[in-house]
């Protein structure tokens, strides 16, 4: 009956065979097989062929048919979202842009309107000062000569007193120095003359 | 001296199957297939309405980047092609990572079934759409460019034909596989340096703070790594839609 015993060391396979009949001293024969090659490290090994292309295979189908077609749909959906998010906006900006323009006109339309009020207004002022002003100086013109009458009628009243008492004053003065009365009416004429001279002068 | 042994490139390779024929390779590319399954289905049940934040918005940069690359090199029509684009590119990505995350490091693409197969699925799409809207002149606008003297056409056609129909597939295969392998690779060189290093067992005064050289290299890689995964997915995604948009549209096919 023949009994083999393998060994493994350092990546060499030992067969040993042990025959009753060959047996040695320690009964047993021993045959050393090669080291198992081993993968080439250039030829594809058939197993991993198909158990790798198998993983590709499945992938790349679930991939195609389901994996990419649901990331896809999900990105064309929130990128056509995002469009139309921006047309909105656009739409949106759009149309603050009319109402702008729209106020601003109205604004230069009330603008417009508040300077030919004012305008208006300043002319119709203007209008009214001149008037106002033409009134006043009317009635300051009037008072004035009003006053120069009266001041007027007060000097010729106080020439007047003034001449008196100075033709009274010269007549006594006269008749003190001559013994006699002067005429009053010489007296006055002399007064009135002199003072004349003196006021015109 | 130190006695570094360095596993062989199949050693490093090996993974033992964890039933079946289920090894850690296909492990890791059933799980790139459920995090990206994962990923875009919780994006798809985010509220599209409000803005994308989150998992969401991750999604959604991707879906807009492969739609922006689409655009560029296809051009509008080709926006058919997104979701098979997109799980190329998301899956390629997801292969890759796992190289530099702990535990994993081993980027399924380091092993040539995905890249071949990926490869070969272009070459019949790319074929298929250039049968499709150039019939059969497809072929002959591919194989001689307009202007080649009737002399040199047989030369031509057969560099053509090998070029096209020949080695681009294995050109977009073996690029992404050789990238990605020869990262893991550095990976495992530097690793294993460094830990001999830390663990010598002689000189141990030299040896040891010398330790710490290839260990910075292994971050540095390490972060290269993160880049690397990312352009080789965008490298892989990019020649397919360049091969398509020239298959929908060939340059020769409207000098003609």
């Amino acid at each position: 009956m023949l009994t083999a015993t393998v060994t493994h060391t350092r990546g060499s396979f030992v067969v040993t065979v042990h025959h009753p009949a060959t047996a040695g001293t320690d009964g047993s024969t021993a045959i050393t097989t090669e080291p198992k090659p081993g993968p080439s490290p250039i030829v594809p090994e058939l197993k991993e062929v198909v158990w790798t292309s198998g993983a590709f295979v499945v992938f790349a189908v679930l991939m195609r048919y389901f994996l990419y077609p649901r990331l896809r749909k999900g990105m064309d959906r929130r990128y056509t979202s995002i469009r139309e998010d921006h047309d909105g906006a656009d739409a949106t900006r759009a149309s603050a842009k009319t109402e702008v323009a729209d106020y601003e006109a109205e604004l230069a339309g009330v603008k417009a309107q508040a300077a030919a009020h004012i305008d208006v207004a300043r002319r119709t002022l203007e209008a009214e000062r001149t008037a106002r002003l033409a009134t006043v100086n009317a009635e300051i013109a009037t008072k004035r000569g009003q006053a120069a009458t009266a001041a007027e009628s007060a000097r010729a009243a106080v020439q007047g007193q003034i001449e008196a008492a100075v033709t009274d004053v010269s007549s006594r003065a006269i008749e003190l120095a001559v013994g006699k009365a002067p005429d009053p009416g010489v007296v006055q004429r002399v007064v009135a003359e002199v003072m004349s001279v003196g006021v015109s002068r | 001296m130190l006695g570094l042994e360095f596993p062989q490139i199949n050693e490093v390779i090996r993974w033992q199957n964890i039933f079946g024929s289920f090894n850690k390779i296909a492990l890791m590319a059933c799980a790139a297939a459920v995090i990206g399954i994962g990923v875009f289905l919780l994006a798809g049940n985010k509220d599209p309405l409000k803005a994308p934040k989150g998992i969401r918005n991750l999604a959604e940069t991707i879906v807009e980047f492969i739609e922006d690359t689409i655009m560029q090199t296809i051009g509008k029509d080709g926006l058919v092609w997104t979701p098979w684009i997109l799980s190329l590119f998301v899956f390629v990505y997801l292969c890759n990572v796992p190289g530099i995350i702990p535990i994993l490091q081993m980027p399924v693409t380091a092993r040539m079934a995905l890249p071949l197969f990926l490869a070969v699925v272009v070459w019949i799409v790319y074929i298929a759409v250039g049968l499709r809207h150039q019939k059969a002149g497809y072929f002959k606008h591919m194989l001689w460019p307009p202007g080649v003297p009737v002399a040199m056409k047989p030369l031509v056609g057969l560099i053509e034909f090998a070029s096209n129909i020949i080695l681009r597939p294995f050109s977009l295969a073996i690029r992404l596989f050789a990238n990605m392998l020869a990262g893991h690779m550095l990976l495992v060189t530097f690793s294993l340096l460094s830990a001999a290093l830390f663990q010598a067992h002689t000189n141990k005064f030299l040896l040891v703070p010398m330790g710490i050289l290839p260990l910075f290299m292994l971050i540095f890689l390490t972060a290269f790594e993160v880049l690397v995964g990312f352009l080789q997915a965008y490298i892989f995604m990019i020649l397919t839609c360049v091969y398509i948009g020239q298959s929908r549209h060939s340059e020769h096919a409207e000098a003609h």
